[in-house]
């Protein structure tokens, strides 16, 4: 798949491979024993997790060590805090997730004016350049994700009827990015369908701005939600109103993969990859470090995942074999 | 400054006849006084009495009414220098938003910035601006969607447009109100009617050379220097030029078209942007992608059935042969005719932007070479040519600050200020008025879109 977004500066995507490490680069790199830290916005998702495994995974093969995952909570103050200490550790680099665009802009800069190399994830607080106060963002082609999870949910809206976005209420590039495409995909390809839009500020409120959308739309026929674990919390509260109502999400976490594999709701997913960006970002944050070029913005593209292939892109996405309970919701299975 | 001493008379002439509140006889003053916070050149009560040479009284009056007016704060405290720390004037930066656009040939940029002209928010995206009325349209819904994220502004005081084309500016009007003609048939598309009428806001626009300039001036590596070059790539190749720390604007707009400038090439003769621009990388990747000289260009013609500038540029920075000679033969020849502006100029810093500069380090390369090349030694001794970092969000970033300068240019600001709104302004109500007395376009019928429909709370 192509990437169909533009970067937080209107940047094009270069794909993973303009990163590549050569066997003398891993050498180079085992040779100067590197420090580096991991800044998430938070742990608590199958995303996060595997993000980090996969970062984790290659950094070791490059012989660099990483000193500290620090777990954020989405809170700026935690963020800035953990930025501050890590800065007076003094690692080669630091790769961070930030958890807004304003807030924790100044933490980072920070970074970059001790010499630290910052790799980003997801997200640019915005003043900051790409070359000058960070080597390079990597994310997913979340404009591209936006546009599967409308499509996804296009073919379960009625003519005529009324679909919802559930956005993140802080301003931050990857959830902004799904918002707007999936609204103009549904613009451009079902002008027929009204679109309301919420946004929540907290993940275990999810399920109330919901539930308080709906109250406000009853006509409501269907939902975005801009990824899997505030999902999570509006299935459980449309569930509560014994409402049957299409959803669709990005990424593919365990429980949401469940919910689809079940057709208890969810209707497809926008996947990611994130083992496979975790190294990309690796190898990004090696080759910064080597002092040699990488590009402003480097991005994957998305999975478009339905019950019909579920399994499959499972195994991509995860690099595992689905759980027993999800074959068995999709009937691959029949014993226990 | 006329107006100040007249001011400061008026002040005196009233002491005693109790306390002088601002009225029309205090705009110049009060003009002054904002100007003087917005710029930096004064930061407390004590710096405006000292720069602006206004008497205590005044400073306190001008102060209070526009604070009332919620244009300025005293809500933050500077460093004490021996007392107590003083209370520091600053602009209410949050009082309204700015809306700025910048249209490319295949992309368009959408941002609010706040009035001290610092961008808060921006968003890009793919589009095909030969649909006018798609692109309008689509400027229109991704402005609704940025002001829906800004709960606490809800006021748009402007829209400042970046176009790809050189824009004819009349020096005499505070604002557009027609559309000017910066690409063919542009000038019959409604843009800045549709947008003054449908966000009841005064418009502005700049050709994207001029504005992405004064972004990298403002906000990019241009930052604190004199002199400066901006050659920005694409289809079209232009140039943008800050001397003595201003951009140069020429007598009516049209600076630095240099892709008009003939060049010659393996005994081939054509303009700069038909030589070297992107159209050129394109279609030689199309034909060494269909000669075979190119496997992994003939493997992307194949996979998509097309094949982009972009498509070569990546080629070649992953080291396909038959890609880099291209990109190198375009660098080469956009290097030798800035070369002749950087022998001519003598610029601090030239600065490489647009999407081929920034999708490959080949270009950069090779219009470096070219440029030192063919310059004197005391040209090239302390200049410094970089690759842009800000990509198109200097244009963003210029696009703001040319509209803060226009709101705050003390003749336009004047019929405004004590109104509290440039859309206030009694020229602009007229325009406005005028302009919706005119039959409706298809798009002044358009309901907003979707994407405005957002809860209340």
């Amino acid at each position: 798949m192509t990437i169909v977004g533009l970067g937080p500066h209107g940047e094009r995507a270069s794909p993973p491979e303009r990163v590549t490490l050569l066997p003398q680069d891993i050498d180079a790199a085992r040779a100067t024993r590197l420090h580096i830290a991991i800044v998430m916005h938070t742990m608590e998702s199958d995303w996060s997790q595997h993000l980090v495994q996969g970062m984790v995974g290659l950094l070791g093969e490059c012989g660099a060590i990483v000193i500290d995952v620090v777990d954020c909570d989405f809170s700026p103050e935690k963020q800035i805090v953990a930025l501050n200490r890590l800065r007076a550790e003094n690692p080669d680099a630091i790769i961070s997730l930030p958890v807004n665009n304003t807030t924790v802009a100044d933490a980072h800069l920070e970074v970059a004016r001790a010499g630290i190399k910052l790799v980003l994830i997801d997200n640019v607080p915005i003043g900051m350049l790409p070359g000058k106060d960070y080597a390079s963002l990597v994310s997913a082609d979340n404009y591209g994700l936006g546009k599967i999870a409308a499509e996804l949910l296009s073919s379960h809206l009625p003519i005529d009827s009324t679909a919802a976005v559930l956005g993140y209420e802080a301003d931050f590039f990857a959830s902004n990015e799904r918002e707007i495409a999936f609204i103009q995909w549904m613009e451009i390809n079902r002008p027929d369908v009204s679109v309301k839009s919420a946004r929540f500020t907290k993940i275990e409120n999810a399920g109330s701005d919901a539930d308080r959308l709906i109250d406000e739309n009853p006509d409501i026929a269907g939902l975005f939600v801009v990824w899997d674990t505030p999902c999570m919390e509006v299935i459980r509260a449309v569930s509560d109103r014994n409402l049957t109502l299409p959803i669709s999400t990005v990424d593919l976490g365990t429980e949401v993969t469940r919910v689809l594999s079940q057709d208890r709701g969810i209707v497809g997913i926008a996947a990611q990859r994130p083992i496979l960006q975790g190294e990309t970002i690796a190898r990004t944050a090696i080759t910064a470090l080597l002092k040699r070029p990488c590009p402003d913005w480097v991005a994957l593209p998305g999975i478009k995942v339905s019950r019909s292939n579920v399994i499959e892109s499972y195994q991509i996405v995860w690099r595992k074999p689905a759980p027993r309970d999800i074959l068995r919701g999709l009937d691959v299975l029949t014993s226990n | 400054m006329k107006f100040r001493k007249m001011d400061v008379k008026n002040a005196n002439h009233t002491k005693g006849k109790g306390r002088p509140r601002s009225t029309e006889t205090a705009v110049a003053s009060l003009v002054d006084v904002i100007n003087l916070v917005r710029l930096g050149q004064a930061t407390t009560r004590q710096e405006l009495e000292r720069i602006g040479e206004y008497g205590r009284a005044i400073v306190a009056d001008r102060l209070a009414t526009l604070k009332d007016l919620d244009l300025v704060d005293e809500n933050a405290t500077g460093a004490a220098a021996g007392g107590r720390a003083p209370r520091l004037v600053q602009i209410r930066k949050d009082r309204a938003r700015l809306a700025v656009v910048n249209l490319e040939q295949s992309s368009v940029g959408v941002g609010v910035a706040d009035l001290t002209g610092k961008l808060v928010s921006e968003h890009h995206e793919i589009i095909d601006i030969t649909d006018h009325y798609m692109t309008i349209d689509r400027i229109g819904a991704l402005i609704n969607w940025m002001m829906s994220r800004q709960p606490n502004t809800k006021d748009l005081w402007g829209i400042s447009i970046s176009v790809p084309g050189p824009v004819l500016t009349n020096s005499e009007t505070p604002f557009l109100s027609q559309t000017p003609d910066f690409l063919p048939n542009w000038d019959k598309s409604g843009l800045v009617e549709t947008l003054t009428q449908r966000f009841q806001a005064p418009v502005w626009m700049r050709s994207n050379i001029e504005t992405m300039t004064m972004g990298e001036f403002f906000g990019g590596d241009g930052l604190g220097l004199q002199s400066m070059l901006f050659v920005k790539v694409g289809q079209r190749i232009g140039a943008g030029l800050i001397n003595d720390g201003h951009l140069y604007h020429g007598s009516s707009g049209a600076v630095g078209l240099i892709g008009q400038l003939p060049v010659d090439y393996n005994n081939m003769t054509g303009t700069l942007d038909a030589m070297a621009g992107s159209g050129m990388i394109k279609a030689k990747g199309i034909a060494v992608a269909a000669s075979g000289d190119s496997p992994l260009l003939a493997d992307i013609m194949s996979r998509t059935g097309d094949l982009s500038a972009i498509d070569v540029c990546q080629a070649a920075q992953m080291g396909d042969t038959a890609s880099t000679e291209i990109v190198v033969q375009s660098g080469r020849l956009i290097g030798s005719v800035v070369a002749t502006l950087a022998n001519m100029l003598n610029p601090q810093l030239i600065v490489l932007a647009g999407s081929i500069a920034q999708s490959n380090d080949i270009l950069l390369a090779s219009f470096r070479e070219a440029v030192y090349g063919a310059s004197h030694p005391l040209v090239t001794r302390d200049m410094r040519i970089l690759r842009s970092q800000m990509n198109n969000s200097a244009a963003l970033l210029g696009a703001s600050n040319i509209a803060i300068e226009a709101l705050f240019d003390p003749p336009f600001l004047k019929d405004w200020l004590m109104l509290g709104s440039p859309t206030k302004h009694p020229e602009f109500l007229q325009s406005l008025s005028q302009a919706t007395a005119k039959p409706p376009t298809i798009y002044d019928e358009l309901p907003p879109p979707a994407a405005m429909e957002r809860r209340s709370e």
